[in-house]
């Protein structure tokens, strides 16, 4: 990171326009979150929704992660260990939802029996 | 030697000391929440549908709050900005700027965790969901219940050695004068020791622990005895047996460690629902109540009903065939709400078949019982307040300021302040299921508990949704409450740092920085997923 | 370095006392690296000591379950816990099962291996004056203190300590004590308090490890340069920075379940002794074991790899060899870094996964054997052909290794489906991952402090009390751990407090006929009656019997601890192992700041024996080896002289 005036002054620039980026990109997440006509797939929070609203937060994210929190001109050590931090985090939520996704027969059975019970008892 | 590298960063890696140990710090918070982030999607992909409690989508997170996550997302991206600007400032020497925008900072940090409380608050005492036992779902907002089973008690049995000392004069409330009867073992006059039974006078709290005390150790202490006693006889049997002669059969310990009280007139009690057993219960008419470490108190309960100004109907959990004679019409007593709910399901049922039979698909069960039929506003549609007016409705009432009367939103008449609405209620209401409408068509019923399944404010216990909200925005609130201090310490106490080694201080607010951008990064998650989606 | 070396005791004591601080500052509440390390490593010998002492219990419990304890059945505690015949009841078995199994783990083992040893050596050994954030480094030990001292304080609670295994598998640990009416704070909720702190605790310490093995390397010291200590502790680090958090969310979620009332771990419909659990049910028991696994798999690593790195420090030293391997040893304890995060759900076979996701546990379970064999290979290849001096912290070094070895080839049974269905929760998980903590990392961990106890202290420890120590510990350990594989393999359940006296099918399967030499051997030792056929039940005794004695033969190592910083021999030198390594550079004790010059690092860390020099090793830090020649042929004769004529 060059000290220099104008360094700094063109730094203070790209934050600001950061910031109003941000701010527009969250406009943009309420404005999916909330107008019907923006309510893609079926109703409810589908999986089209999901997909839509997640990517405009990664793009948020990115701006802060890459700009704010420098990261476009880190050195390698700090990409490699949140490399394998994102690995991780990936394999954590990746292998559970595998696992939850992945029952055995029987127990999926048991599930169905279960919300049977459940809902014709009373 | 000195700690090298805490200021220039070193040759080969490029990075100071504080530098390096924030980054891994953060990866270490990535996965934290990482961890909380994939609890979230595990458990919101686990529910089991028409089983678990539904994930509230939409109409059940309420609109206000949407807006005071839209707010706090747009002050935690300023900021940010904040932050950067602060840092540049250092950079450039200008302490007063520096001030200026960390002070700038903290204050977003303060704005954000005020509005955070008042959604907390709203929340908590604002919103409240009675399940009925046939798993229907009322939403709404409880005016009065007890906290406390009712219960009017006349003596209590318990056990000396199980309990706690002091446990009495926590439950009773104004203190009776009792009777208590208890054995204990006495030594009679040719050594052998006998069972007495025993019985005092007791007139406060304090008179009462001074016994409770006293028996327990005693009890305890012929407890011990006795079981000295019974494991010298096992071992003298076994020796006996041993050296073949006769031995004798050991007698095992009889202590009666039971105590009883009896009061002279009925006291009432202070008992948590949690307490008794079972837990859920309603003790209308009942005359004993047992707690859960086994002390019962005898006596007569009271009338356990719950004032409730209910809003919505839910009933995913409830087949579909079974909607039509679920208890929750009966409950509210208003065959009309009904028919409207009917109505409502209809017109939402045929958005669905429209949806649908333009994919040329049959409707999904779930979408049926699913989330936009089955949830209805009770309100008067004609009547129903703006978002404005209601927004500042709730926001008043979460952030705890009275006097709805008072402001000059035009849309007042349709509001009302919660806490007036109450008493007016209550005035014009005898205990029984009849109902009340205000002016503007809410209901107030009177529901018996005896038939509530499970209730709770919109609070962690409510379900999977709030719990993972509460405990995931209260981790963040204190990260910024953590951030926030760090860099207040910076600008109060960063000047002499500043004046001997400004670069220093610039690596340190950097650093510091980095910790703020990385809460305000996590919120940029947080909305979509808590709020939004 | 000569410069160093030749300093006397007087000198370094000077040097000490230079910047006087007062005593609570200096030994308590100090930020010295070393002064940390020693902290740390008396509160967890000592917790290494009660959890020990738990275990005890529970083995007679095992051994007798139908017998009053001896000795304990008069303390007023036991009095609440014991039944009326002053026998172990379940609840107290549960409780010291709980509690052995976490205070071990993580009041003893880890702070011991990582905390002591990683904070006394680490920064030693790359040339660091103290760790990147000393302060920090003081806020983990205290951190570490309270969560223990939260830990111990539980067992006095009127509800006493946690219940559920030291896995805290909910929905048991959400619901375990929870109707304690007149007690809202129990020793469940307290379990997990004081987790959070010990977790806390260790992040603190990852960041700081990581950051001072990365940034406070000195001149010369490359990567490739490092001891592989320092390596494995780097990895170790890691492990904990990154795997921890699950578990913190974890404890966090259920700490919220019992204190607020949520459901993140209760599923709907629960019902506890026939109520209804008041919740509003829905969330996922499964959830918690895959979080805590996420962790408690890493943590494995955790407890294993401080050990290796002491072994593989030790081994070289006493060999005169350098290590073997060095390069594929770094590359595999990285390998097994990484893999170490995705093997978890092999300790969930039985939860109901699918074949898919079995098979993919397997396959990495499998995998992640392979780097832990190139580890053990490397180490046993170095020995090859060395001239061994077998002095104690060797002894415990060697037979680390087959000790290790027999743990960690046990597990493959276990990587699969398949035949974990029958081991699972057997005795034989038990004995697999004992004969890898104790025989294995508790070795290495004495060991280490045979090797290192000199340096501090400038004294050695007394060889003789040594042996003593070691050879019974090593039968020992064998005769508390083999017999379990057997019971395992019969179908023992781990978690039954009277020893699988109940399952009479399993129990009373016979071992040995009456007539054998078996058991006649039995018969004598007046474990089973005359005539009678020795069943696997009877391994109860034996496992216990070896237990207690397993206790006596730690006596010679308090001794020796306590003597030998009194009247043990002094050393002459600096660097009495004649070591290559740089902490051997330090003045002993090494003051405040550790080094008098700033310590270059010239070559690799493990150079014993280079053909042409004429002493068989060449320390890291001897910029000249023909300058300090002379001078060390000189004074360092006496010093090795005692102990490789032991051999
Ligand atoms: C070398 C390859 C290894 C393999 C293939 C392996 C495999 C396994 C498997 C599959 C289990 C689960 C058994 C069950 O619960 O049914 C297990 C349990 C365990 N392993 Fe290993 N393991 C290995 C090395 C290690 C090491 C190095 C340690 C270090 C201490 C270790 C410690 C443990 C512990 C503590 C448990 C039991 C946890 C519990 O249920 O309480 N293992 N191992
Ligand atoms: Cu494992």
């Amino acid at each position: 990171m060059a000290d220099s005036p104008e360094e700094l002054a063109k730094h203070k620039k790209l934050y600001k326009y950061v910031g109003i980026w941000l701010i527009v990109f969250s406009c943009v997440a309420l404005a999916l979150g909330k107008i019907p006509f923006l309510d893609f797939g079926p109703p409810g929070a589908t999986w089209e929704d999901i997909v839509i609203g997640l990517s405009v937060s990664c793009i948020k994210a990115s701006l802060v992660a890459l700009i704010f929190m420098h990261l476009n001109h880190e050195k390698g050590l700090i990409y490699k260990t949140l490399l394998f931090t994102f690995l991780f985090f990936v394999s954590l939520m990746g292998l559970t939802l595998f696992a939850l996704a992945d029952p055995i027969k029987e127990s999926y059975d048991t599930l169905n029996t279960l919300k049977g019970i459940l809902n014709f008892k009373s | 030697m000195e700690i090298p590298y805490e200021v220039s960063p070193r040759r080969d890696t490029g990075l100071f000391n504080s530098k390096l140990g924030i980054w891994l710090f953060l990866a270490s918070e990535v996965m934290l929440f990482g961890g909380l982030f994939s609890a979230y999607v595990f458990l919101r992909v686990g529910v089991i549908e028409g089983v678990d409690t539904p994930w509230p989508w939409g109409i059940n997170v309420h609109k206000t709050f949407v807006a005071l996550g839209f707010i706090n997302t747009l002050v935690l991206i300023i900021s940010s900005v904040f932050v950067v600007f602060g840092w540049i400032a250092l950079k450039e020497r200008k302490w007063a700027k520096f001030q200026f925008f960390m002070y700038l900072t903290v204050a977003c940090a303060a704005i954000f965790m005020a509005l955070k409380t008042v959604e907390y608050r709203s929340k908590l005492t604002q919103h409240h969901d009675i399940k009925l036992l046939d798993n229907s779902v009322m939403e709404g907002k409880i005016l009065e219940q007890t906290f406390d089973v009712p219960f009017e008690g006349t003596s209590v049995e318990f056990n000396l050695v199980g309990s706690a000392p002091g446990f009495l004069p926590d439950i009773v409330g104004d203190f009776p004068t009792f009777t208590a009867e208890w054995k204990q073992y006495e030594k009679g006059e040719d050594g052998s020791s006998e069972i007495v039974s025993k019985t005092t006078e007791i007139k406060s709290a304090s008179e009462f622990n001074s016994w409770f005390v006293k028996a327990r150790t005693k009890a305890t202490a012929d407890l011990v005895k006795e079981r000295k006693r019974y494991r010298g006889e096992i071992a003298a049997k076994e020796k006996a047996l041993y050296n073949q002669e006769e031995a004798v059969e050991p007698q095992a310990p009889v202590v009666d460690t039971k105590a009883k009280v009896t009061a002279a007139e009925p006291f009432d009690l202070h008992s948590r629902r949690r307490q008794v057993r079972p837990i859920v219960r309603s003790d209308s008419g009942k005359d004993s109540m047992t707690y859960i470490d086994g002390c019962t108190v005898f006596g007569k309960g009271g009338d356990d009903r719950i004032k409730f100004e209910p809003h919505y109907v839910d009933m995913q959990l409830v087949p579909v065939h079974k909607q039509k004679d679920s208890m929750v019409w009966d409950v509210l007593g208003d065959s009309h709400l009904k028919d409207a709910w009917y109505k409502n399901r209809d017109s939402a049922y045929q958005e669905m078949e429209h949806y649908y039979s333009g994919k040329d698909k049959e409707i999904p069960e779930s979408m049926l019982r699913g989330y936009y039929i089955n949830i209805q506003s009770l309100h008067d549609k004609a009547h129903a307040p703006s978002f404005w007016s209601q927004f500042w409705t709730e926001f008043k009432a979460g952030a705890g300021i009275g006097g709805s009367k008072s402001h000059d939103d035009h849309h007042d008449d349709d509001t009302h302040d919660h806490g007036d609405h109450a008493e007016h209620a209550a005035d014009t209401h005898d205990d029984h299921a009849e109902e009340h409408h205000d002016d503007h068509g809410h209901a107030v019923i009177m529901v018996p508990r005896d038939q509530v399944k499970f209730l709770n404010s919109h609070g962690p216990r409510n379900g999977n949704y709030y719990a993972i909200y509460f405990t995931m925005t209260a981790l963040h609130g204190l990260h910024v409450i953590g951030g926030a201090l760090v860099l207040l310490y910076f600008v109060v106490f960063g000047k002499p740092l500043y004046l001997k080694n400004p670069e220093h201080l610039a690596n340190r607010v950097e650093v510091g920085g980095l910790f703020w951008h990385f809460v305000d990064l996590i919120w940029i998650f947080l909305f979509p997923l808590m709020y939004l989606l | 370095m000569s410069e160093a070396a030749a300093h006397t005791h007087g000198d370094v004591h000077d040097d000490h006392d230079h910047h006087e601080a007062p005593f609570w500052k200096q030994y308590v509440f100090s930020t010295d690296h070393k002064v940390i390390g020693i902290q740390y490593g008396f509160t967890s010998l000592l917790f290494l000591a009660f959890g020990f002492f738990l275990m005890m219990v529970m083995r007679w419990s095992i051994a007798y379950p139908d017998r009053a304890v001896p000795m304990l059945s008069d303390w007023p505690w036991f009095q609440a816990w014991l039944d009326n015949e002053g026998r172990v009841t379940g609840d107290l078995y549960n409780m010291f099962g709980a509690m052995h199994g976490t205070i071990m783990v993580f009041l003893g083992i880890v702070p011991l291996a990582f905390g002591a040893f990683g904070n006394y050596v680490t920064p030693l050994q790359i040339g660091a004056p103290d760790m990147a954030f000393p302060r920090l480094n003081m806020a983990s030990f205290w951190c570490f203190l309270l969560g223990g001292v939260l830990m111990f304080v539980s067992f006095f609670l009127p509800s006493g300590a946690a219940k559920v295994g030291w896995t805290n598998y909910s929905p048991l640990a959400t619901t375990t004590d929870l109707n304690f009416s007149s007690q809202f704070w129990t020793g469940q909720t307290q379990w997990l308090v004081g987790m959070v702190f010990l977790i806390s605790s260790s992040l603190l310490g990852a960041v700081n490890f990581i950051a001072t093995i990365i940034n406070l390397r000195c001149r010369g010291m490359t990567w490739m340069r490092l001891p592989f200590f320092v390596w494995a502790m780097m990895v170790t680090g890691f492990l904990l920075l990154l795997a921890f958090p699950p578990l913190e969310v974890a404890a966090i979620m259920q700490l919220m379940d019992r204190l607020a009332g949520t459901s993140f771990f209760v599923p709907t419909g629960l019902n506890v002794n026939g109520i209804a659990f008041d919740a509003a049910g829905g969330g996922s028991p499964l959830l918690y074991q895959h979080l805590f696994w996420f962790l408690a798999h890493p943590e494995v690593y955790v407890l294993i790899l401080p050990a290796i790195a002491i072994v593989s420090e030790i081994i070289p030293c006493n060999t005169r060899k350098p290590l073997w391997g060095y390069k594929s040893m770094v590359y595999a304890v990285m390998a097994l870094g990484f893999l170490a995060f995705i093997v978890w759900a092999h300790h969930m076979y039985m939860t109901g996964m699918g074949p898919a996701v079995s098979t993919f546990f397997q396959t990495t379970t499998v995998l992640i054997s392979v780097p832990s064999v190139i580890l053990i290979t490397s180490l046993l290849i170095s020995m090859w052909g060395g001239s061994i001096r077998f002095n104690p912290p060797m002894l415990f070094a060697t037979a680390f290794i087959p000790m290790f070895g027999i743990g960690g080839l046990t597990g493959l049974p276990l990587a699969f489906s398949l035949p974990d269905l029958h081991l699972h929760d057997t005795y034989y998980v038990i004995a697999h991952f004992h004969y890898i903590v104790a025989p294995g990392t508790i070795f290495g961990l004495f060991a280490g402090i045979y090797h290192w106890f000199p340096k501090h202290t400038g004294r050695q420890m007394n060889t003789l009390l040594g042996h003593l120590h070691f050879w019974p510990s090593l039968i020992c350990m064998n005769g508390i751990f083999a017999p379990m594989f057997l019971q395992g393999m019969t179908g023992f359940h781990r978690r039954a407090f009277d020893g699988g006296a109940a399952y009479e099918e399993i129990s009373t399967r016979v071992i040995a006929e009456p007539g054998t030499f078996v058991a006649g051997l039995f018969e004598k030792l007046r474990i089973v009656g005359e005539g009678q056929p020795v069943e696997m039940i009877d391994l109860n005794i034996v496992t216990s019997t070896f237990a207690w004695l397993l206790a006596l033969a730690q006596v010679p190592f308090i001794i020796n601890l306590f003597m030998s910083v009194y009247v043990g021999k002094k050393v002459t030198s600096d660097n009495p192992w004649d070591a290559t390594t740089l902490e051997w550079a330090t003045p002993t004790p090494p003051p405040h700041g550790n080094f008098l010059t700033e310590p270059v690092a010239y070559r690799g860390p493990y150079e014993y024996s280079v053909p042409g020099s004429d002493v068989d090793f060449t320390p890291q830090f001897e910029d000249d080896p023909a300058v300090v020649k002379k001078e060390r042929s000189v004074k360092d004769k006496n010093v090795s002289a005692d102990d490789s004529s032991k051999s």
